[in-house]
């Protein structure tokens, strides 16, 4: 009985031993997550009139961006580990509710809201998307900066998707989060989206084409 | 088509065009819009300009009595301006009286007709209930409609017991999912939005004194065709269960001037309320006063010396209900959705009053605070014209509930769509954050003002019973 139970010890330990080397590994190889978090997120669409440029201001960016395996941002390096030719290989899905979306004007600004809500076609559709199809380093690097992208993807409005490009930044922020920020300039038109022209002022009021995503994007890591 | 009709139906060539206007306006950033920021005799059709909710709000009204039916009927005035669809549909109707039920049936057949309030909470489509059965079984059911996760409105006062009113309180207060209204209406006319900040301007001088009164020449005693649906009935004339009348007639009064004075933060919470009271013409064994007086005083600071005189009668229906706040420059009378002020010959030119039309009240000329009451609209009108704001109060409370559980149920569910529904400070805030920006454009009574108007109204109500002074302590409004 002592020497089946001497035989098995030593066994059982070493089985341990290689499966928690096999989990070490597999968390090696495993893509890095960020999650979106509800704090410090901030999203605005600036745009132009004939009468005066308007803003509207969003505080919910939701979804995911997810790296390869070994990708670390540390802006004190000139270059970031896991690069492959200037790029990074990364997956992104990032979601703005539209009705969280509002204007901060001083006077009716659920008529703002409205408006967009309506040019927009929500409630059919419900949100903004955007998903990351590329993402390449703007060399060189000034260590402590953050790091600069150019940024290919696909962005959604009112059911239309069409291909973008813009510059984002990524910035580590303590240990375990990072924060992306960039403007994705939009013409409205490109995504079937009418520019509001109100029936004011013999028809001279109206609203630009061209607006502008603004966007502060705070995610942390998933199970650091 | 009722006048209420009239002004809640848009074709969509209307609606555009107002919308589009108001948009223009508000990118023009600063040109005022909002009758609230306006002086008097401004436009303010703008301020009318309806924007439909984020999405409809699916009620369930508990207690099916003479105003349960008329929240009913208030309610099915809320329509899409484009497609015409409800925004406010009663899923579900309560009451245990068949009687009762059957009639606010009729008035919303689509909704379902329970006899159980239990029922009703667990029905998932019930997105919002109004609580508008006697107001002694107001505690169990707010408590539990907030428990099953409803939008809750609950008439005014929110109990018949301090201790009660503040078990609602906290429990409003914890519900940061969920939207709390008190039935205090006055908190959501856009009438009293609109005159607050040019009163507290200071066109009154120094505040004086305040008169205010409800009469209306009625017993309140009511019959049915048993002795027992006649006891139920009668619950207001109950010492044990009713607040009398400054609980269940002047608490919007006691709420309005004490919001108007200040509030707690700004010396409008009175110190103490003494006040009197007698059965004169309903001597029919009721228990409940058929007239009251009380008068409150207020602490050191900005009313300091100023008296609210509040009475009320069911003797007498003279001259209704107003209110009449009394300056050392002015004095102002305010009734229903309008108000005149009436200058003192000493009081300094304010200007805009020469252009604002003015109406004649016996001996005294009354300078129209009604937004819109230039001289050119009194020549087309006539005097005494109609009120920029021709719905009821009850119609602008219930406005501003729909639209504030709409928005903060969209906010939640924006959240736990892309984050997590677990309680946390950030959801807290975010939901916060939302409340603060939809009550800023339908402003409502909420579980705090709530608190405030009932300790008001049920020591007023003990005051006048005990015909003696009641002091006020801050810890009576404290949870």
């Amino acid at each position: 009985m002592k020497h089946i139970i001497d035989c098995w010890v030593p066994r059982r330990l070493a089985a341990l031993a290689w499966l928690g080397c096999a989990a070490t590994l597999a968390a090696a190889d495993a893509p890095v997550r960020y999650q979106a978090l509800p704090t410090n997120t901030l999203v605005r669409i600036q745009g132009t009139s004939t009468a005066h440029d308007w803003e509207m201001k969003g505080a919910i960016i939701g979804g995911f961006v997810e790296f390869e395996a070994g990708v670390q941002f540390d802006t004190a390096q000139a270059a970031i580990a896991g690069l492959k030719d200037g790029k990074l290989s990364a997956t992104a899905h990032a979601t703005i509710p539209i009705r969280s979306i509002h204007s901060e004007a001083d006077h009716l600004p659920d008529v703002m809201d409205n408006l967009m809500q309506e040019a927009m076609k929500e409630p059919q559709f419900k949100r903004i998307e955007y998903r990351v199809t590329e993402l390449k380093l703007k060399e060189p690097h000034a260590p402590g900066k953050p790091f600069e992208f150019d940024a290919k993807g696909e962005l959604t409005i009112a059911g239309v998707t069409n291909k973008v490009a813009f510059p984002v930044a990524i910035q580590p922020v303590g240990k375990d989060q990072i924060k992306i920020s960039g403007a994705a300039p939009v013409k409205m038109s490109d995504y079937g989206v009418k520019p509001p022209a109100p029936n004011f002022g013999l028809g001279l009021m109206r609203c630009g084409d061209d607006v502008k995503i603004i966007f502060d994007w705070t995610l942390a890591r998933k199970n650091p | 088509m009722s006048s209420n009709e009239e002004t809640t139906e848009f074709n969509r060539r209307e609606f555009l065009k107002n919308t589009s206007r108001a948009a223009f306006m508000a990118m023009m950033g600063g040109v005022e819009l909002r009758a609230a920021a306006a002086a008097p005799g401004a436009a303010a059709e703008d301020s009318l300009t309806p924007i439909p909710p984020p999405a409809p709000v699916n009620y369930g009204v508990i207690g099916a009595g003479v105003w349960g039916r008329e929240i009913i009927t208030t309610l099915a005035q809320f329509k899409d301006p484009v497609t015409q669809a409800p925004i406010a549909p009663v899923v579900a109707v309560c009451d245990h009286y068949p009687g009762w039920l059957n009639r606010a049936g009729e008035l919303a057949p689509k909704a379902e007709r329970l006899d159980d309030y239990q029922k009703l909470l667990g029905k998932k489509e019930v997105q919002a209930v109004v609580v508008a059965t006697p107001t002694p079984r107001h505690r169990d059911i707010v408590l539990a409609a907030l428990q099953a996760g409803k939008h809750v409105y609950c008439e005014a006062p929110l109990a018949n017991s301090i201790e009660e009113a503040k078990e609602i309180a906290r429990a409003a207060q914890a519900a940061f999912k969920l939207v709390f209204q008190a039935g205090l209406l006055e908190r959501s006319h856009p009438q009293r939005h609109f005159l607050w900040p040019f009163l507290r301007a200071g066109a009154l001088g120094r505040n004086v004194m305040v008169r205010a009164q409800w009469h209306k020449k009625g017993s309140w005693a009511r019959t049915a065709p048993t002795e027992d649906r006649t006891k139920e009935l009668n619950w207001r004339l109950r010492r044990a269960e009713s607040t009398g009348l400054m609980g269940e007639c002047c608490i919007h009064l006691l709420d309005a001037v004490t919001w108007f004075l200040g509030g707690p933060l700004l010396g409008g919470r009175p110190s103490s309320v003494a006040g009197v009271s007698s059965t004169i013409l309903w001597n029919d064994g009721r228990d409940v006063p058929d007239t009251v007086l009380c008068v409150f005083e207020f602490p050191e600071g900005p009313n300091a010396g100023v008296r609210f005189i509040c009475d009320a009668s069911l003797c007498s229906s003279f001259d209704a209900q107003y209110e009449m706040y009394y300056g050392s420059d002015s004095s102002i009378l305010v009734r229903e959705s309008k108000a005149w002020m009436f200058k003192e010959v000493d009081s300094p030119l304010l200007g805009w009053e020469v252009y604002a039309r003015k109406d004649s009240f016996g001996a005294e000329t009354g300078v129209s605070l009604v937004a819109n009451a230039s001289k050119q609209k009194a020549l087309t009108e006539g005097a005494i014209g109609a009120s920029p704001f021709p719905n009821s109060p009850l119609y602008y409370a219930l406005e501003a509930f729909t639209w504030n559980s709409s928005k903060v149920s969209a906010a939640v569910q924006d959240y736990v769509e892309n984050f997590s529904d677990a309680d946390t400070p950030d959801f807290r805030a975010h939901v916060a954050s939302e409340r603060k920006a939809t009550l800023a454009q339908h402003p409502a009574a909420g579980w705090r003002e709530g608190l405030e108007a009932t300790v008001l109204a049920v020591k007023a109500n003990e005051a006048a019973l005990s015909r003696r002074r009641v002091a006020l302590e801050e810890e009576l409004f404290e949870l």
